[in-house]
């Protein structure tokens, strides 16, 4: 039975280690800057100005936060086995899946204080360069926050049994190929062979399907968004990073930490 | 009364293989030992590096799995959690979260402990006060020197008030001042009733502080038992000083009795054994030396230490 006590303390303490980080900070700025950029980069086009700014807000917003995710979850848990930190938290009455989700949620509550900051920033520089905010703009956002909770998920899983190098290659493929699994099942149908069909339909449903919470295209370009775009994709998101984390909590309790 | 106490701590043939590489054979560094350790004593638990001290004080901690045998606590299997809020743990070379500072980590360790909000801060500020922390506990914990770390360490071992306290090589790497507070520390965890197990190589310190002790060498244990009964043998000695004995009468005592025979200047030393001790010093007397002091020695643990570890070479 898990103690949501126990597993906030490790979340905030985690959230601390975040904010008393000097590197984070400096991920953040240059974030900022890229966001800020994209009133330059709409310079260079006499149409659409608006439009190009906040799509290059965005998406500074989206390949910063999966950055930063990927650069800090896959160090979160082996870094604590790495630095003995570990040893003092799991002799307390501390379960390993307790310090593992602890250490989950503090980081998608790090990521997601990121992700504020950085839409106030997007938000500031739309608002002086004239560009409306919508709610779509903010659905787009609020979409960019649940793809953080399965990025973060699958880097915490990999950071419960391998190393940060390894587990970044691997959470950095799972990110690209997650952005192209629903094209994959696409193309996929279209072909003869069963087998391929089989196949990309397969890796559609076991790997995340990151490109459902990518509505920048839509909130930028002004095109409808039902409510179901952006609440399928938030209880998905939910649902497979708690998968992930019991899966990395399986693995978690079997190690041995030596 | 020792044999009354109850065993709180109990390793029974406990086995543990590791696996050094991917696709490479199991090595076996644990291969069934047991003891157990009771209710309110200092227990030392001494072996040379490698021996499998850690690795049993990580499989009591839950941080390691046994590969064989059973390992409880106050009753409860290692591999439970609710019960560790009544132990208290100090890794080897402990290191903390250094973003936070003294106050702060213990706060945390309390929080985590499930430590009452209502006596927090006084547990943690008596903590502080009680380890010598409270000048630096508003410090950064990167600030702190090693046996400030350490100090730290001991504290958040205790900050929710267990009754049995694990320590890993406690006095590593102090100097002799840090060494000999630590060690003040622990009699003074004894004196409060709470039960300390020990893990160390450092000898002295296991002979002036620990009541029991159990050798592990190779990953067997060789020895276990009272301090006293384990540094006691049939071969009782003595150091006999001598002052005016004459160099024609320490030879022939040195010959006739066996004795080791030391020159400090005008003064000379002589170990002999306890039964022969008696006419050693009428024959002393009689060639008109004087006594200076008759001491006891004891066969040091050390010795016991490296007998047992020179055995285990002689096994292989």
């Amino acid at each position: 039975m898990i103690s949501p006590l126990r597993v906030w303390v490790v979340a905030v303490n985690t959230v601390r280690a975040a904010i008393r980080n000097k590197l984070l900070y400096t991920l953040l700025f240059f974030a900022i800057a890229l966001i800020a950029t994209g009133v330059l980069v709409s310079t260079l086009s006499y149409v659409e100005r608006e439009r190009i700014l906040q799509d290059v807000g965005l998406s500074a917003i989206r390949i910063f936060g999966a950055g930063i995710a990927i650069f800090v979850g896959v160090g979160l848990i082996h870094g604590e086995v790495e630095r003995r930190t570990i040893y003092t938290i799991l002799s307390k009455p501390v379960s390993r899946s307790e310090f593992l989700v602890g250490k989950y949620v503090g980081l998608v509550l790090t990521m997601w204080l990121q992700l504020a900051i950085m839409t106030v920033a997007f938000c500031a520089v739309s608002l002086l360069y004239g560009a409306p905010i919508t709610a779509a703009h903010l659905a787009a956002l609020l979409l960019v926050a649940f793809e953080l909770v399965v990025l973060v998920a699958v880097a915490t899983l990999f950071s419960a049994f391998t190393t940060p190098m390894l587990a970044s290659l691997f959470t950095v493929g799972i990110w690209l190929v997650g952005h192209s699994t629903r094209n994959l099942r696409l193309l996929g149908e279209q072909a003869d062979v069963e087998g391929v069909r089989f196949a990309t339909a397969l890796l559609h449903r076991v790997l995340p399907d990151l490109s459902s919470f990518d509505l920048v295209v839509a909130a930028v370009h002004g095109l409808p968004i039902a409510a179901a775009q952006v609440i399928w994709p938030m209880l998905y998101g939910v649902f497979y990073a708690a998968l992930l984390l019991f899966l990395a909590a399986l693995v978690f309790e079997r190690r041995d930490f030596r | 009364m020792a044999a009354e106490q109850r065993e709180i701590v109990c390793i029974e043939d406990i086995v543990k293989d590791f696996r050094p590489g991917f696709g490479l054979r199991r090595k076996r560094v644990l291969h069934g030992i047991s003891f157990g350790v009771r209710e309110g004593e200092i227990f030392g638990f001494v072996g040379p590096n490698g021996a499998g001290k850690t690795t049993t004080l990580k499989i009591l901690m839950g941080l390691i799995r046994p590969t064989g045998g059973r390992a409880s606590i106050l009753g409860h299997d290692v591999r439970e959690t609710a019960f560790r809020q009544h132990i208290g743990f100090l890794p080897e070379n402990p290191y903390f979260y250094d973003y936070l500072s003294g106050r702060e980590i213990l706060d945390f360790y309390a929080r985590l402990s499930g430590v009452a909000k209502r006596t927090r801060r006084e547990r943690v500020d008596r903590l502080l006060d009680w380890v010598g922390l409270t000048g630096a506990a508003g410090a950064r914990l990167r600030t702190y020197s090693k046996g400030m770390l350490q100090r730290v360490g001991i504290a958040q071992a205790l900050v929710h008030d267990p009754s049995v306290i694990f320590l890993d090589e406690p006095m590593s790497g102090l100097d002799p001042i840090g060494r000999k507070e630590i060690r003040d520390l622990i009699l003074r965890l004894r004196a409060e009733g709470k039960t300390v197990f020990m893990n160390t190589h450092i000898l002295s310190d296991v002979e002036m502080i620990c009541d029991r002790v159990a050798i592990i060498v190779a990953g067997h244990i060789r020895y276990q038992g009272r301090m006293e009964a384990f540094l006691s043998t049939d071969e009782h000695e003595c150091d006999l000083v001598l002052q005016g004995l004459d160099p024609e009468t320490a030879q022939t005592l040195e010959e006739r009795f066996e004795a080791e025979l030391r020159g400090m200047g005008d003064r000379v030393e002589l170990r002999v054994r306890e039964k022969n001790l008696r006419e050693v010093l009428e024959r002393a007397l009689e060639a008109g030396a004087s006594v200076v002091s008759v001491t006891p020695h004891r066969v040091s643990l050390e010795t016991v230490f490296l007998n047992a570890v020179e055995e285990e070479a002689g096994r292989r």
